[in-house]
């Protein structure tokens, strides 16, 4: 077993470890991250994407508004490359309750959200697809944020200050000594360093002047593993992805409290979420079609052009709410946002150790802060929280990005969606010789992103596309999964991009499930047939194909329903109807 | 059902206290839901005669859908590739997911040349001249020979290839040096009327001033089933315009074509074409691009002139027993915009029944002018490339002639092979004018 050391360890992945890991970094301290899948994996990597205003917050939870209006400004700044400034509307249908309008109003003004009322004529001049009955809007500064890019540049900088990241290490145990925890055991999925499918994994001791437990749903599962309790209530929420963006601004329904109310336009897509359901085990729970049912039906009185288009996924993601012990809330709507630093030797009379749980993505870098100033008080290091100013990586002189981008003879679309993705690094990343072809059609993104990604991830093709976006778009990696492993040729053999290639396409497919029906499901047939055709890998295992289930025929077409692969024929529900052609159709 | 009504629908269904025009014209025209209908099959990749022979270019797909899916709301920087489409449209024909690519590709043209060809660069000069051929060719008209001559000359093949990019590799069209319209005058207009059978002929430029036999053919034909012909005013369809981004000219034209027309279809008339883009344009690109009122009507009842005869004549039995030694053996070519009408069997079909007539389907690849597109000095090559399968074919026919509809397809045809290229409706009036034709 490989033993090391280190001064402080953070346990996950997500956007309250990478950004602990970061901050501590840059306050010259020795951290190791470690994950136990890639960055994002957990919840961050299956959340809505809304940089918060504030707004939703106005009535309810003040506090949180104000933070969130100005983590919301803070990241502006210094993550310009990971937030698209959008703007955000409250809209007011006509059966929604005008008292609650104006303290919205009321509330984002007391918290310092600017805040603009618009009448409904005026929000559909932005906005042309919002129904024709939405009377009033109020208009605030939401924003979208690219999770996965946010993460990854905190976790780049960390690494770029000393810090050591480790992906795919699965802490299986904390290291406690009587009432101190020193450190970990952690399980290298394929050895340490940079992922190489198929290779062997090792165990690791790594131990720590202190261990941050930031694994958010986890977090209890991994507390117990040095007998401390941490009682996270775990609650899932469905969000499903549209194929484009059928509105440029986050769309918040506004009413007290409800699922299934934003939209928020993501990168090329427009994400439906969400909803609020207390589950057992973050790790285990149904995915199930009412939900994503709910989501789409709800949100088209917003947006009724939505009922008509085409879903490319829907995925989930568990909040890791915390409650204080006794307070024993009901409804998991109801349980704050907030977020808690627990701290062992305070709560449970165990040093070396602090749990994380609860918050929001928005507020992670505060989150961040606080956590690593008490990190510092109890390793007795008197340092400066630098990342309220300082850009992260991308994020440096954002402006004169686009005007950089021509010397890279790129197709304009391609050049912009570039630009954006890869902000301030564009230059040193797309600067290659030879030839640089388009991989990913769907989102545009070029080998020279993709050999960038892989130089960061090793055979992690999930981890590339979450660097790159590519396979992310209309089709779903059908066409380019297998361009992305073909660049780990030949560095890599046949067998290890093989089996790359099939954790991302199988990873890619998982979400697509829940996209399939009436017409897409037979449109599926067509990455089917070239996955079988081009790559052999209709080889079935598991008996011959149901092709029966991919298309209703000729004769089942029309009004009447069409079959779907899990469901039979189903006679109601929008399932069992299409009206268009990329559409779940509906009433 | 189409973009241009879910749109206009979008439209009516808002509050009428309400008003919002939600895409005002077409160069702001939102065409991402249309985007969201394609799955990237690629089927448009696959049949795009550019994309086969030009390496360089992107193809349909990434013109229409995936640079709508693609573009930034703030956006309107258009990559420049979409001017190496040649708006055959044969995307919109093969796309399974009807998908309205050419829709995306008029529109994006029309942002593009917006955007980024500066209204005095040599470029934008070349393309509004040549998308206002009608006007060019009035100016021939009334001095025919003498523009004939200097369209000849060599000096004037150096100066459009070198002040304005137009290659000087094909011979200017020549005018005919007397338009349709002055011999529909001179004739004293229609010569059958009919209060029951009337229809408008929507000549376009072409026949009018260069190939005025195949509009003198169509009124005989016509005459001949007992039409009463209308020749309304007009103006160019619009074709070229949408071909060269020039939306704004387009605009102009069709607005004055559909008000024209649709008193002439609410009058009973239905329309009738003789050059398939020009039908193309009033039945699709019209109700894509615009919105004036009664562009859905005249749409639904245009027709090209052969297809409508066929559906309201027994023309078999008509062209029974009729015979013509004029046309021998002809190579005969459908035009991409009859195939997308879904007209591409039919010349063949009605000439079947005409004794002494030979004609032999060339096969489905695109002639590769595309209009203006093959005019261009840069596009010059492209468009004979493209056009190489339809030589090689036309060479291996048994014929010594071509026939298609379209007119800039015939000037390919000519160009490439050396062979007079005949209308479909002029071997009709040959064959009705024998002592059998009933
Ligand atoms: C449906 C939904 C929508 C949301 N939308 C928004 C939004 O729009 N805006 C917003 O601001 N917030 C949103 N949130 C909240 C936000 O996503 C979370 O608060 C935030 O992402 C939590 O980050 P985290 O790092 O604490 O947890 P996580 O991202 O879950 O990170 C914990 C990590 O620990 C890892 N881990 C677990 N066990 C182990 C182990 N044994 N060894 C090693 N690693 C381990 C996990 O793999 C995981 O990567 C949303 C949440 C949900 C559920």
């Amino acid at each position: 077993m490989e033993r090391s050391t280190t001064d402080v360890l953070v346990l996950g992945g997500g956007s309250t470890g990478c950004g602990i890991a970061r901050d501590l970094a840059l306050r010259g301290l020795e951290v190791t991250l470690v994950e136990r899948g890639n960055l994002t994996h957990g919840t961050t990597g299956r959340m809505h994407g809304l940089l918060h205003s504030g707004g939703r917050y106005a009535v309810s939870d003040r506090a949180s508004a104000r933070e969130c209006i100005a983590e919301n400004r803070i990241l502006r700044e210094i993550a310009g490359h990971c937030v698209e400034q959008t703007g955000g509307l409250f809209v007011k249908r006509p059966e929604d309750p005008d008292d609650y309008f104006e303290q919205k109003l009321r509330g984002c003004r007391d918290c310092g959200i600017p805040a603009e009322v618009l009448s409904g004529t005026e929000a559909r001049a932005l906005e042309p697809y919002l129904a024709p009955d939405v009377e009033r809007a109020i208009r605030v500064p939401d924003g979208a944020v690219d999770p996965f890019r946010l993460c990854v540049a905190n976790a780049m900088d960390a690494e770029a200050h000393g810090a050591r990241i480790e992906t795919h290490a699965e802490v299986v145990d904390l290291l406690r000594e009587g009432e101190e925890v020193t450190g970990v055991r952690v399980r290298h999925d394929s050895g340490p360093g940079k992922r190489t499918h198929l290779r062997p994994g090792t165990t690791e001791e790594i131990t720590a002047d202190y261990v941050v437990n930031a694994t958010g749903a986890w977090a209890g599962n991994v507390a117990a593993l040095a007998d401390l309790e941490v009682a996270v209530r775990p609650s899932k929420g469905v969000m499903t992805i549209m194929n484009v963006r059928q509105v440029d601004t986050v769309i918040n329904r506004c009413r007290p409290k409800g699922d299934a109310d934003i939209i928020v336009p993501h990168e090329t897509t427009a994400i439906l979420g969400t909803t609020d359901e207390e589950v057992s085990d973050p790790d285990d729970y149904p995915e199930e079609r009412w939900e994503v049912d709910l989501v789409i039906d709800q949100l088209a009185e917003l947006v009724p052009i939505l009922r008509e288009a085409r879903t490319i996924r829907s995925f989930w993601g568990v909040r890791p709410l915390y409650e204080p012990p006794g307070t024993a809330t009901v409804d998991p709507t109801d349980i704050t946002r907030d977020f808690f630093l627990l701290d062992h030797a305070e709560r449970d009379g165990v040093t070396g150790i602090a749990s994380i749980v609860g918050g929001k993505f928005t507020t992670y870098r505060a989150m961040a802060e606080e956590i690593a100033d008490h990190v510092c008080a109890a390793l007795g290091v008197s340092a400066r929280c630098e990342t309220a100013e300082r850009p992260l990586p991308g994020s440096e002189n954002l402006e004169s990005v686009l005007e950089r981008m021509d010397a890279f003879g790129l197709r304009s679309p391609i050049a912009r969606r570039s630009a954006d993705r890869l902000g301030s690094r564009a230059p040193d990343v797309l600067e290659c010789d030879g030839p640089n072809p388009v991989l990913c059609d769907c989102e545009g993104v070029t080998r020279a992103e993709v050999r960038d990604a892989i130089a960061a991830s090793g055979t992690d093709l999930n981890a590339v596309r979450i660097r790159t976006r590519a396979s992310m778009g209309n089709c779903q990696g059908g066409f380019c999964c297998r361009e992305l492993a073909q660049e780990l040729h030949p560095d890599h053999g046949h067998e290890v991009t093989m089996a790359a290639l099939a954790d991302l396409f199988t990873e890619r497919w998982k979400g697509q499930r829940h996209a399939l029906w009436g017409e897409q499901l037979s449109q599926a047939m067509l990455t089917y047939a070239l996955h079988a055709a081009t790559l052999n890998r209709d080889r079935a295992d598991d008996g011959p194909l149901e092709f029966g289930t991919f298309d209703a025929g000729p004769d089942r077409g029309g009004e009447t329903g069409v079959p779907v692969a899990d469901g039979g024929p189903e006679g109601s529900g929008p399932h069992g109807r299409e009206r268009t052609r990329g559409g779940r159709g509906g009433d | 059902m189409s973009d241009a009504d879910r749109f206009s629908e979008t439209d009516r269904s808002s509050d009428a206290s309400d008003p919002v025009s939600v895409f005002p014209d077409a160069e702001s025209m939102d065409l991402r839901p249309g985007a969201d209908d394609c799955y990237k099959c690629s089927t448009c990749d696959s049949v795009c005669p550019v994309a086969a022979v030009d390496d360089d270019f992107p193809g349909p797909k990434f013109q229409g859908p995936e640079q709508w899916r693609l573009e930034r709301h703030d956006d309107r920087e258009i990559d420049p590739s979409v001017s190496a489409c040649s708006n055959c449209m044969r995307c919109d024909d093969a796309c399974p997911s009807e998908v309205p690519l050419s829709q995306m590709h008029n529109t994006a043209r029309a942002a593009y040349v917006e955007g980024n060809v500066p209204r005095l660069s040599r470029t934008y000069l070349r393309n509004r001249l040549l998308s206002n051929y009608g006007r060019l060719a009035w100016l021939g008209s009334k001095l025919p020979r003498l523009t004939n001559f200097v369209m000849g000359l060599s000096v004037t093949g150096w100066i459009n290839e070198h002040v304005l990019g137009i290659t000087s590799e094909r011979e200017f069209p020549t005018f005919a040096t007397e338009t349709f319209r002055a011999w529909w005058r001179r004739r004293g207009g229609a010569q059958v009327e009919n209060a029951n059978k009337r229809v408008a002929y929507f000549h376009g430029d072409y026949a009018n001033y260069n190939t005025p036999a195949v509009a003198k053919a169509l009124v005989r034909v016509y005459e001949h089933f007992g039409y009463e012909v209308v020749v309304p005013p007009q103006r160019c369809s619009g074709t070229p315009m949408f071909a060269n981004g020039m939306l704004g000219d387009a605009r102009r034209a069709a607005r004055f074509n559909v008000e024209t027309l649709a008193d002439l279809v609410a009058d009973g008339c239905a329309v009738i074409c003789s050059c398939t883009s020009c039908s193309m344009a009033l039945r699709q690109e019209y109700p894509e691009l615009f919105d004036f009122e009664r562009t859905e009507l005249v749409a639904a009842n245009t027709y090209d002139a052969l297809e409508y005869l066929r559906i309201n004549e027994d023309l078999e039995s008509a062209l029974e027993g009729t015979e013509t030694d004029a046309f021998a053996g002809l190579a005969y070519h459908a035009p991409c915009h009859a195939r997308n009408q879904g007209l591409d069997g039919q010349a063949l079909e009605v000439l079947e029944s005409v004794e002494g007539v030979d004609a032999e389907d060339v096969g489905d690849s695109c002639s590769g002018i595309s209009g203006t597109y093959g005019w261009k000095r840069e596009r010059y090559e492209t468009s004979m490339a493209i056009g190489e399968e339809m030589f090689r074919h036309m060479a291996r026919a048994d014929a010594d002639a071509g026939l298609t509809e379209c007119p800039t397809c015939a000037m390919q045809m000519h160009h490439g092979t050396g062979y007079e290229i005949h209308h479909p409706l002029e071997v009709l009036e040959a064959a009705l004018s024998t002592p059998d034709g009933r």
